[in-house]
């Protein structure tokens, strides 16, 4: 089924580019280290700021690295981040909404109530509040993105739940003596997957941008490590001087953001009926 | 005074970036601010000379907000650079660092060098109107050394015994012995009324936010987090400054600084090395309006170790660690060349500045053999060297000032190759002071002194000077060091008193509790409109005269066109 999915999302245009952006994406940050002009943390105090040229294809940075070489290494970083806190938060996400959905009950309720508390505090002050009561590093920002960012799964899930428990071949399985983790795993989780798909690659654009930010703000990836948010703190002091500093990195986040937006949407229309009957 | 310094720079400033967050913030607020870019013919009349004129407003701009405007207590540059408009003290330097009298119109040295008898000048004002006397300066000396008041500063006038004020205008000091930081100790008092302070907490009062002083200024309003504007003091004890308005406005960004400058909507602020050696000079149209100046401040900035913790207790990792660090890379890189590299914590070319001290050599060959002396080896192969199993590891925090953040990633290149694994943490500067500095809680600081003209640094090495809130933050307990601080401070003879600092910065450099890394240059932009500035900086700096400084009627900004475009 969830291959269909796919198969329907990428006829659409705009969402086979996102797809292409997010595999360029993620060749250059795999292959940064094969196809990087310079070591990412190569100082070189005698070329300061140098604009782009073909010995440094986006210029140098305030200590004399090569930018290209730290753009290629920040995707890393980027994309690392996405994933990985998106993997913990929809992890989260399906066990919550999963218990919430099956048993219903007061469970649903509490679970419930938690998720709009957490829903009511705007989520990036929340994870600023977080970070600043733990050193910031790449770890806790994976970690604190991934524990404040469950709550919209835990919703689909919970409505995928509850849909599908009416269904015959729930209610067959159910008969036949199924107990309730053969039921959760085997009938209802796979038929749930797709929308959880979906929402997760959403969730990467916006864990991808969340890291970008806490990183400008000194809160994330930390020197010298390169992100693109760090870059992008660099290059806000002499933006009008070295334009190559605040560009290159505003740009890959652009793209990489725009890239996974497009998938994400291309996705939900190609699952939702009520578009695809216009095609 | 000292004071801990945020940046090299003269105008010294907070906290670089909580502040990031603002940016966007101030950014709007720049177009908030109609562009007041002056008129081409403006700008092709700032080069020639005017008559010096009374009247106009000097805008400046900070990054960090002053907690107080109560020196004495705040002990930071941002609140000095304020309040030293604000109020008097007894003495002053002039612009060749001699002192002069500024609330004192004499003063006289007891033969036995214990007792110091100040006349002040007569009819002395605060900007309230009240009479300004010795009862006062008495009432603030008293204030400094309470220890309800826990000032940094208290143990300068600790060891006076005993003070009298026997008449209105007779202030008289004895120390129990002969104290050759006196003078200068007086000089950077401020001078608080009593009349407005007496039986009030310092530390809470509202004084600190609405101050009445006695200086060429008195501050008319302080709008949080956006300006704090001060106006000529018609009562001002020491004439009349020429500038009417003094409006210095809280841009937590040095680049939305930069922005205002070039807007012509500030008229001076501190420049990094690169705003200074690079980009200004590659613009014609900054180059025509903007006047730079450098002058090689009284600070420096170093790598100071916890002594407290472990391994950093033992001199030969310090001193190891000291080879390890290339400085000259470090003022190459980072600071353009605009940094010194120095052997002793004194103003380079001064007499208190040891010159047969050498800074130590970048040698990571002696580096590697001092830590393996001390234990250090890395038996597992990762490239890190270990003692007791332990890998040596550690962290360097610093607040978020460009320069130093860079300084930390050049040293932590350095130290890798010896085989040390540093950790570089950035940190806003409320919290870096009250969080890590504080309690001590740190292993590795870069971090930057401003120092004050006498060679004294007792608050800063003396073994007693530990508590939180004080400037020996690092631990520094050295029996050989407190001797000579406390000789330092007793020896009037200017020679032998100069010997002291040396032996004193000898033993220092040999002990290594702090890695020197640079003295730095303050560097300044000032518009053109604002004449009066010696150029080049006399010993004093370019703004011991400040109050001279004056903007012809003709560069002035127009008011009336402000209002206008401020409506649309």
């Amino acid at each position: 089924m969830s291959h269909n999915i796919f198969k329907k999302a990428l006829a659409n245009p705009l969402s086979k580019a996102g797809f292409i952006i997010i595999v360029m994406v993620f060749l250059l940050a795999m292959l940064a280290p094969v196809i990087s002009p310079y070591d990412p943390d190569e100082i070189n105090v005698k070329a300061i700021l140098l604009g782009p040229s073909w010995q440094h294809w986006m210029g140098t940075d305030g200590l004399g690295r090569d930018v290209l070489s730290r753009m290629l290494f920040g995707g890393r970083i980027s994309l690392l981040v996405g994933l990985v806190a998106v993997g913990i938060s929809t992890a989260i996400g399906i066990l919550l909404g999963a218990i919430a959905g099956y048993y219903r009950g007061w469970v649903d309720t509490l679970i419930m109530r938690l998720v709009d508390v957490m829903l009511s505090i705007p989520s990036f002050f929340l994870i600023l509040a977080v970070i600043a009561f733990l050193t910031p590093s790449i770890v806790n920002v994976m970690i604190v993105i991934g524990l404040t960012s469950w709550m919209g799964v835990t919703r689909l899930v919970r409505a995928e739940f509850l849909s599908l428990s009416g269904r015959e071949f729930v209610m067959a399985s159910r008969t036949l003596g199924a107990k309730d983790a053969r039921l959760i795993f085997t009938h209802l989780l796979p038929n749930s997957l797709t929308p959880i798909i979906v929402s997760s690659v959403l969730g990467i654009a916006g864990a991808v941008l969340m890291e970008s930010g806490l990183s400008f703000l000194g809160l994330g990836v930390q020197a010298p490590q390169a992100s693109w948010g760090n870059i992008l703190t660099d290059g806000k002091d002499y933006i009008q001087f070295a334009w190559w500093l605040s560009l290159f990195p505003g740009l890959a986040i652009l793209i990489t953001v725009l890239g996974y937006n497009l998938l994400g949407e291309g996705l939900r229309d190609a699952l939702d009926p009520r578009s695809s009957s216009n095609k | 005074m000292k004071n801990l310094a945020f940046l090299n720079n003269k105008i010294l400033k907070g906290n670089a970036k909580a502040a990031n967050v603002f940016l966007l913030l101030t950014l709007l607020t720049a177009c908030d601010h109609p562009a007041q870019n002056l008129s081409q013919e403006v700008l092709s009349n700032l080069d020639k000379s005017y008559p010096s004129q009374a009247g106009g407003t000097l805008i400046d701009a900070m990054i960090g907000e002053p907690s107080g405007l109560i020196s004495m207590i705040a002990g930071e540059s941002a609140s000095s650079a304020i309040s030293s408009n604000i109020f008097n003290r007894l003495l002053k330097y002039d612009k060749n660092l001699d002192l002069e009298g500024e609330l004192a119109e004499s003063w006289q040295i007891s033969a036995d060098q214990k007792t110091i008898t100040f006349k002040l000048k007569p009819n002395l004002k605060w900007s309230d109107d009240m009479p300004l006397t010795s009862a006062d300066i008495l009432w603030t000396w008293h204030a400094v050394i309470d220890e309800k008041t826990r000032s940094p500063y208290a143990s300068d006038y600790q060891l006076v015994k005993k003070t009298e004020a026997p008449d209105p205008l007779t202030f008289s000091v004895t120390y129990e012995q002969a104290y050759a930081p006196a003078l200068d100790s007086w000089a950077g008092l401020q001078i608080l009324p009593k009349h407005l302070l007496e039986g009030q907490d310092l530390h809470t009062t509202a004084f600190a936010r609405n101050p009445v002083g006695s200086n060429y200024y008195k501050l008319d309003s302080w709008t949080h987090g956006e300006n704090l504007k001060l106006s000529r003091n018609p009562t001002s004890v020491l004439g009349q400054a020429k500038i009417d308005n003094l409006v210095t406005r809280i841009i937590p960004d040095s680049s939305a600084q930069f922005l205002e400058l070039m807007a012509d909507n500030i008229d001076s602020m501190a420049l990094d090395p690169i705003k200074y050696a690079r980009i200004i000079p590659a613009r014609p149209e900054l180059k025509q309006k903007l006047a730079l100046y450098k002058e090689l401040g009284n600070s420096y900035t170093y790598m100071g170790f916890n002594l407290k913790h472990k391994p950093f207790d033992d001199a030969r990792v310090r001193r190891a660690i000291n080879y390890a660090i290339d400085k000259q890379e470090i003022i190459d890189g980072v600071y353009l060349g605009l940094g010194i590299n120095i052997a002793s914590p004194y103003k380079p070319g001064t007499r208190w500045s040891n010159p047969d001290l050498k800074p130590y050599p970048y040698d990571p060959a002696r580096a590697k053999a001092l830590l393996q002396e001390a234990g250090f080896i890395d038996s597992d192969g990762d490239g890190v060297l270990e003692r007791d199993g332990k890998p040596f590891s550690f962290e360097i925090i610093t607040n978020q000032n460009k320069e130093r953040e860079k300084s930390a990633v050049l040293i932590q290149r350095r130290l890798k190759e010896v085989g040390i694994d540093v950790k570089i943490r950035a940190i806003e500067w409320a919290s870096f002071i009250s969080r890590f500095i504080k309690t001590g809680d740190f292993d590795v600081v870069v971090l930057g002194w401003s120092l004050g003209l006498d060679p004294d640094q007792y608050n800063i090495w003396h073994s007693s000077q530990q508590a939180p809130g004080q400037f020996n933050f690092i631990g520094y307990n050295n029996p050989t060091i407190d001797k000579l601080l406390e000789q330092g401070r007793l020896e009037l003879n200017p020679d032998k008193r100069m010997k002291i600092y040396h032996e004193f910065a000898r033993v220092l450099l040999d002990d290594s509790p702090i890695v020197y890394l640079s003295a730095g240059y303050g560097l300044t932009a000032i518009h053109k409109r604002v004449k009066g500035i010696d150029n080049p900086a006399p010993p004093a700096g370019i703004g011991w005269n400040s109050y001279d400084w004056y903007i012809p009627e003709p560069l002035r900004r127009s008011e009336a066109g402000r209002n206008e475009i401020a409506e649309n």
